[in-house]
């Protein structure tokens, strides 16, 4: 094609040429043209199929506003469906698919659906498939959904990246039309940090559509100028292709800068950036949005709003047809004839409402031929250019709730007072709808704002420019319309369709919405809202102010989840913590998983190891049998200091900690202030006023937050400190009978025997001749055990060192299933213990919570409800038959009592398989379980099929005395 | 055992950077001991510091200077002392010099130091940092969150800050900070 639509001027750069396609039709068009006026330009007006009836649609508009032109833009996995040929910057290679049509656009076979139009009303689907009940779900849903939507994704991963970022301004203006460029000259000439953001890829707004003089120039040629004065200020930057989406809280607004939108390529960079902006004030600048007028046969291509033709006209240099006739209700209607006659284009017809001359039907095969009036007349057009009035842009006003109100002589809504605290509303998005007006308006109040941040320079003088007529006379629908009258395009909601709700009683407007769909979708009924509801107020014989509107929410426009996304997906989805023997333990077949961000091992796989319970029996087995290592930095530190430290910390835990000796571990046990357990460690007392308290992986965080709040909040009078080092320290756990023999080769000068180094003592000391270390003789498996602690930097050496010292016995790395078996072998609580219902009574536990003092959550622990003697006890069990594995979830029940709640008996915590016994053991929690010891119970299991009798023990499966661990 | 000696590693390798003119630059030298202050004891240990270490303590966003030593301030009654020290004894070194005027702990180890440089490192750290960087003169400090992990950024100079996140995050941390400047040169 040869852009036969061409015409002179327009704001385009000839001497660049770009070719892009079409459903495979290759065409060109030109740098600054976008999608939509290079199509118009090569006589494309068809570009895609309506969404329920599949009607012909063309382009209807020139912005981000726009129904009807949704494309599928470029191909394979960058394919993205309902994309605004409108809002689409042109670029060399374009690749652009029309959807929803099966068949060619042209000859579409979903058309048929257009003749069945009379069963497809408003809320067809709410009546019509309804029986039989069993074709719901098998018959009609599937074929629903198949035809829902109107493009398709490429069901491919997205190769585009995208990024978040953050923006400071002190204030932000939202729009570079005539009232934003004005507005924010004058902030930035007073000295405020501007943010100047616009949709459009070329700032202007519709001086760069219209033929209005400012300053003595073209508008265009003004708000170059504005651009470049703003563009050298250093107080300033522009965003262009950026949308304001959303004012949330705060002062913070989302907005969406699409980067490398306009290029065929983005070259491994963002394609969009989501930035999280916080301003001091905004200036909502964002104009307004023409819209239509309802009437039959009002969706054909070449039907499109009278401000879009003059921005084809005027900007793009396209007449958007060759016998143009134009149908209004106010003056801009007859600027478009204006416009168009000046670069000579035929004007068949001009159709002036405020006449009584209307619209009552259209023909025309795949675009309008013929405009039928209401006295019978018929005029040749191939483009009708239609204007209903004009919306000011108060979508973002309304981001708080805020409900605009409405302005009988501008035939809009208006916003109201209630906006999001900072913003400020000018031009016509405010309701001031002429040029000098609107240029005014937003110079005043930006003024205003930057006189009210304390700024002293002065703002300069507003730009001068004439006041456009504006005369308006609301107009909606042509009632004696035979055919269907289209409300909103994108949705196929006719007249009918919202006069039809109001008949089945739907009253509220936002019902209006969900029953008939008006308003929804990519372009959220911005040409047609106003029409629904005035339409909806004509029929229950109300005004538009009492009929309302739909609440507006963000975004303002569709944003891409992937944009959301930002960089967080695939490995990226978040940050991973990394133990210091990460890297040894990767040399060493660690199979790792996450512990919260952390990658811990959860076993080491040797050479002829078939599958994971092999390498964990094994290591469980070499520990017990001779000494294993495992890496437990992990663990939550916090270093505490302060004269006041020991009193601090015998309030946090519920047992006492005052007299610790110096050099000496004690087990701690802290409860929620409503006295449930949440949380179990150590603490090690290093020096008189220097504790090392130890907490679960899982609450490193909400411990040392809990504890936080205490100092600060509930006993700011205690000389106490706290400092996490859980990352400054490699820690590892050396357990098993062979453990002492083992550090004795590497700790430096100390005694490890039982008298000089007794179980639950601490030192600070050395290793390998000189590194400073911490030793602690504690035990979570059950066996002799200690773990000792290096400074971080020295941890890979150091899970190097100590399995070059365990050599001699065989020493093996044990990862956290290991742990996990050998901690239920001994019978300790972790967290499928502590489930946030758990009582220290349940634990068995009850007697640590001291009653001599008082400590967080000890007095609600003595509540009657969680002190009662056939409350739940933690107990171990062991199946019948040796033989089956147990399984952790299995509820508890009475032999002979049916299988239902009220005979619950209590749950399985924990299993494992006890390579030390030879059989399954498990943990949990069972009805006066203290009291049970040796009976038999069912263990049931529905979800995983199982029902098996199991005996109730100890829940110390060994050692019971604990003889391992203190010999 | 007396032949194995610990060798220590630095946690990103003490990588050292370009990315188009940047550098992004492991701080490996540097030893942190947290400093905080007892009940009552805020002239002991301004005096302390200021004998010690000839620096004043630092309010709240700010950090001082003397030489390469830097206090900055991080929360309530703390602030952490950054100072070029290559042995794992740098607790009981500013101990020493303190004389029990502070409680001080080694945080040498739990954290990762960047100094990150040149000219996109403003636009750069427009992706990473919700801080208002432009309102950071010379040795203003801020505690946030980049890309979910917690940190602290000191402004060294024009385009050149110290950013400091936890240790055993570093990978990650270090890859934001690539991906950043990849994504804005």
């Amino acid at each position: 094609m040869s852009q036969q639509n061409r015409i002179d001027g327009g704001q385009i750069d000839r001497t660049h040429k770009l070719s892009f396609s079409f459903n495979g039709k290759f065409m060109t068009g030109y740098q600054g043209d976008t999608l939509a006026s290079a199509l118009l330009a090569n006589g494309q007006r068809l570009v895609g199929r309506s969404f329920k009836y599949h009607r012909p649609r063309g382009i209807f508009t020139a912005g981000s506003e726009e129904p009807n032109a949704l494309v599928q833009l470029r191909d394979g996995a960058a394919q993205e469906p309902n994309t605004r040929a409108t809002t689409v910057e042109l670029f060399d290679g374009l690749v652009a698919t029309s959807q929803n049509h099966r068949g060619s656009l042209e000859h579409d076979l979903m058309a048929a659906n257009d003749l069945l139009s009379p069963f497809l009303s408003a809320g067809f689907y709410y009546k019509t498939f309804m029986w039989p009940k069993a074709f719901w779900e098998k018959l009609y849903e599937p074929m629903i959904r198949a035809s829902a939507g109107l493009g398709r994704l490429s069901m491919q991963e997205d190769p585009d990246v995208y990024d978040h970022g953050y923006l400071h301004c002190d204030l932000l203006v939202i729009g570079a039309g005539p009232a934003g460029l004005s507005g924010a000259l004058a902030a930035a000439r007073a000295g405020l940090r501007v943010i100047l953001a616009d949709e459009d890829f070329t700032p202007g707004g519709r001086l760069n559509a219209e033929t209005y003089e400012v300053d003595g120039q073209s508008g265009a040629d003004w708000a170059a100028s504005a651009v470049a004065e703003l563009a050298a200020m250093d107080n300033v930057r522009i965003m262009t292709r950026t949308t304001v989406y959303g004012a949330y809280d705060h002062g913070i607004y989302g907005v969406l800068e699409r980067c490398t939108d306009h290029l065929k390529d983005s070259a491994g960079k963002p394609r969009q950036v989501l930035w999280r902006l916080y301003t001091q004030r905004a200036l909502l600048t964002a104009g307004a949005t023409e819209r239509s007028i309802a009437f039959g046969a009002n969706d054909r291509p070449g039907i499109m709003m009278a401000g879009a033709v003059r921005t084809y006209v005027n900007r793009f240099g396209v007449a958007p047809g060759q016998k143009v006739a134009v149908f209004t209700n106010n003056d801009d209607g007859l600027r478009t004839a204006e416009d168009l006659k000046t670069k000579g284009v035929e004007i068949t017809r001009i159709i002036d409402a405020r006449n009584g001359d209307t619209v009552v039907n259209t023909t025309g095969r795949h675009g309008i031929h013929t405009v039928h009036l209401n006295n019978n007349r018929h005029i040749e057009a191939d483009c009708l250019a239609v204007s209903g009035g004009w919306s000011p842009n108060v979508h973002l006003t309304c981001h708080h709730r805020d409900r605009p109100t409405w302005n009988a002589d501008i035939a809009g809504f208006v916003p109201a007072g209630d906006l999001p605290p900072g913003m400020t509303v000018a031009g016509a998005a405010n309701g001031a709808m002429t040029l000098a007006a609107a240029i005014v308006d937003a110079h005043t109040k930006a003024a205003r704002i930057a006189a009210d941040l304390g700024t002293s320079k002065a703002p300069g003088d507003p730009a001068k420019a004439s006041d456009e007529t504006f005369a308006t006379a609301p107009f909606w629908h042509v009632g004696e319309s035979k055919k269907r009258a289209w409300v909103d395009l994108q949705n196929d909601v006719t007249t009918k369709d919202v006069k039809q709700s109001h008949k089945e009683g739907f009253r509220s407007v936002e019902h209006l919405k969900r029953y008939t769909t008006l308003g929804m979708a990519t372009d959220q009924g911005k040409t047609a809202n106003i029409l629904g509801l005035a339409i909806m107020a004509e029929a229950a014989g109300q005004s538009i102010q009492d009929t309302g509107t739909t609440i507006f929410r963000p975004p303002y426009n569709p944003v891409a989840i992937g944009a959301f996304a930002g960089r967080a997906r695939g490995k990226d989805f978040r940050p991973y913590r990394l133990t210091p023997s990460h890297k040894w333990a990767e040399e060493n077949g660690a199979d790792f998983v996450e512990t919260g961000n952390w990658l811990r091992a959860q076993w080491f796989k040797q050479p002829g190891e078939k599958g994971w319970r092999d390498s964990v029996d094994r290591e469980a087995a070499q520990t017990r049998k001779s000494v294993g290592i495992c890496d437990v930095t992990t663990l939550g530190k916090i270093d505490i200091q302060g004269s006041d430290a020991a009193t601090f910390l015998n309030r946090i835990y519920a047992n006492a900690f005052l007299k610790l000796p110096v050099g000496k571990v004690r087990y701690g046990l802290m409860l929620r202030e409503d006295g449930i357990c949440y949380d179990d460690g150590t603490t090690a007392r290093l020096a008189e006023n220097h504790f090392v308290m130890t907490t679960t992986t899982a609450n490193a965080v909400t411990v040392f937050r809990n504890m936080e709040f205490a100092r600060q909040c509930l006993w700011p009078d205690l000389d106490v400190h706290f400092i996490s080092t859980t990352d400054g320290w490699a820690q590892f756990a050396v357990a098993g009978p062979n453990s002492r023999a083992l550090l004795s080769k590497v700790v430096d000068d100390l005694d490890l025997s039982n008298e000089g180094f007794p179980f639950m003592a601490c030192a600070e000391c050395t290793v390998f001749g000189g590194t400073p270390a911490r030793l602690f003789r504690i035990s979570f498996s059950g066996e002799m055990a200690f773990e000792i602690a290096v400074p971080a930097r020295f941890g890979d050496a150091m899970i190097r060192g100590l399995m070059a010292a365990g050599e001699e016995y065989d020493a093996v790395p044990y990862g956290t299933e290991a742990l996990g078996v050998m901690r239920i072998e001994k019978g300790h609580a972790a967290g499928n213990e502590l489930t946030g219902q758990t009582t220290a009574q349940m634990l068995g536990l009850g007697g640590m919570v001291s009653k001599k003092k008082d400590s967080v959550g000890s007095k609600l622990s003595e509540r009657d409800g969680m002190n009662q003697d056939d409350d739940l006890r933690l107990v171990g069990f062991k199946p019948v038959d040796r033989s089956i594995l147990l399984t952790a979830g299995a509820h508890f029940l009475t032999p002979g009592d049916p299988a239902d709640m009220t005979h619950d008996q209590g749950w399985m915590t924990s299993v494992a398989y006890s390579p030390e016994l030879g059989h399954s053991v498990g943990l949990g929690y069972l009805k006066r379980g203290k009291e049970r010891i040796g009976e038999q119970v069912r263990a049931y299991s529905p979800v995983r099929n199982q029902d098996i009798m199991v005996e109730v023990c100890s829940p110390h499966h060994i050692d019971p005395e604990g003889e391992r661990q203190r010999g | 055992m007396a032949d194995f000696t610990l060798t220590a590693a630095p946690i990103l390798g003490g990588i050292d950077k370009a990315i188009a003119g940047n550098r992004i630059l492991e701080r490996d030298d540097l030893a942190l001991v947290s400093i905080a202050t007892p009940l009552g004891g805020d002239g002991g240990l301004a005096q302390a510091l200021k004998s010690g270490w000839s620096l004043d303590v630092p309010d709240p966003t700010r950090s001082t200077t003397n030489g390469d030593a830097r206090a900055i301030r991080t929360s309530p009654d703390q602030m952490l002392l950054v100072f070029p020290h290559a042995t794992p004894d740098a607790e009981p070194h500013v101990q020493k010099m303190l004389n029990g005027a502070g409680y001080t702990t080694d945080q040498t180890d739990s954290w990762v130091v960047l100094e990150i440089s040149g000219p996109d490192t403003m636009a750069a750290l427009e992706r990473l940092c919700p801080l208002d960087l432009a309102t950071f003169d010379a040795d203003s400090t801020g505690r946030t969150v980049m890309e979910h992990m917690g940190a602290l950024i000191v402004k060294l100079g024009k385009d050149d800050f110290l950013l400091m996140s936890a240790s055993s995050s570093a990978g990650s941390f270090l890859h934001a900070v690539e991906t950043s400047y990849t994504y804005v040169t």
